[in-house]
């Protein structure tokens, strides 16, 4: 992989190249600040890298400010990007997820985990490389054979605390690092999903995916949510501001949303997704594995609602029938 | 330090220019730590302190990993006590805790230590 480490610490720049020399067939590239990276990625001749390292804290502009930079550029919208961090930055932390970032490395380094998540996002690159094809093929009107699964967790571009699904785990999994008092998971799912996925073309799928994505990135604008796209068409949004969502409220206000926008298909048909909400599933006392689940079952529940609502559609009509 | 880290090839030289930066990084948290005391302005104290804070910082992220752990927590424990004032209501007073001057001079007396079992 084509590294690019930020770091306004000499010696931390020194490290990653010690560290990198050894856990790996890698090319590190390294910036003293994050305007020396923005300059460096300004270069047409660069060749593409394939995962960021940024500190958090530098003078100047932040790594924050330059994930956010990164994730604004076409080239780099989608590449793996480990946050440098101490324990301490935990109020950065939360930013850098909405920035953008996969993942964090803490420091003082500990060589394994370092290795572990270098590992991690190999895995990652080579996974979006192939579905990055797939979007790409998707966006070919010529090519309608390419398909995306209806299970893919696909990301998401452009809409606000809308990250990915992989950075998502991450985030919920340092979450149980910290309090969680004030935290809550919950979800929505697109309702009939699987029939908008049959008649669909990927990229029309794909389309639809992200118009819901902004209503409700919209709709929990005054709320300090992070959002990702589990597949399925269900989104799983995690609280941290101790907000209890009234999820009856929110699904009737995101449907609303929904009817007073104009979504179209490639024939030019007006297409009318709605949503059904899950619980509410609140991360006070759990830890570890338990919060993934807890982020499991709003998720699922999302899914139940949205089976339960299609199944008293079809219970109301084969009454009237029968009446 | 892990016995991973300690094998890494360079790792001695990276440790010896650690410490060739960590005499000049104390001095540098010593100036700003003495000016934020004398300082007479919210600005000045702040400014100060804040760029105290930034070294401490990069002491505090790098330290542990060269073997200096001790070091590294007394750098981040500084660095907190500062993050805290800087939040916190006392930040636009202007005057200095002594609290943070105490703790800033013996983190100064550590590097010194640390400087000269590596002379």
């Amino acid at each position: 992989m084509r590294i690019l480490a930020v770091d306004d610490d000499p010696i931390i720049l020194e490290l990653l190249g010690q560290f990198v020399e050894i856990i790996g067939a890698h090319d590190l590239t390294t910036a003293p600040s994050a305007l020396h990276a923005v300059d460096m990625l300004g270069d047409p001749n660069l060749e593409p890298i394939d995962c960021f390292m940024l500190d958090i804290q530098m003078p100047g502009m932040d790594g924050i400010e330059l994930a956010q930079h990164i994730r604004n550029s076409a080239r780099h919208a989608d590449t793996p990007i480990l946050m440098l961090t101490a324990m301490s930055d935990k109020r950065y932390i939360d930013a850098a997820f909405a920035a953008g970032a996969t993942d964090y490395v803490t420091k003082p380094f500990e060589i394994a985990e370092l290795k572990a998540r270098i590992g991690l996002v190999e895995g990652m690159v080579k996974e979006r490389q192939q579905r990055t094809k797939k979007i790409f093929a998707a966006k070919t009107i010529a090519d309608q054979a390419t398909h995306m699964e209806l299970f893919e967790p696909v990301p998401i571009y452009d809409v606000d605390n809308v990250i990915d699904y992989t950075a998502m785990e991450n985030y919920v999994a340092q979450l149980s690092r910290s309090a969680l008092f004030g935290s809550t998971a919950f979800a929505f799912t697109i309702r009939e999903v699987d029939a908008f996925h049959a008649t669909m073309t990927s990229f029309e799928f794909y389309s639809l995916v992200s118009d819901v994505a902004e209503i409700l990135s919209d709709t929990l604008v005054d709320h300090q949510v992070l959002m990702s796209y589990a597949g399925n068409g269900t989104f799983v949004c995690v609280t941290e501001s101790g907000w209890r969502p009234n999820m009856g409220g929110l699904m009737d206000a995101v449907n609303f949303e929904l009817s007073q926008t104009e979504l179209f298909d490639n024939n030019g048909e007006r297409v009318h997704p709605r949503v059904s909400a899950g619980e509410a599933v609140r991360l006070i006392w759990k830890s570890g594995n338990s919060v993934m689940d807890a982020l499991a079952q709003a998720h699922a529940s999302a899914e139940a609602a949205s089976e339960a609502h299609t199944r008293s559609l079809n219970d109301f009509w084969q009454n009237d029938q029968q009446a | 330090m892990t016995k991973m880290l300690a094998e890494l090839p360079g790792i001695e030289r990276i440790r010896q220019r650690f410490v060739e930066m960590l005499d000049e990084r104390q001095t540098l948290i010593a100036t700003h730590g003495l000016a934020a005391w004398d300082g007479t302005t919210v600005d000045e104290i702040k400014g100060n302190l804040a760029s105290a804070q930034a070294i401490l910082h990069q002491i505090a992220g790098s330290a542990g990993s060269l073997g200096f752990e001790e070091l590294g927590r007394l750098a981040r424990k500084c660095e907190t006590q500062i993050v805290e004032h800087l939040a916190g209501p006392r930040a636009n007073h202007a005057d200095c805790p002594i609290e943070i001057i105490s703790e800033l001079d013996g983190f100064v007396a550590h590097c010194r230590q640390e400087i000269d079992a590596h002379a």
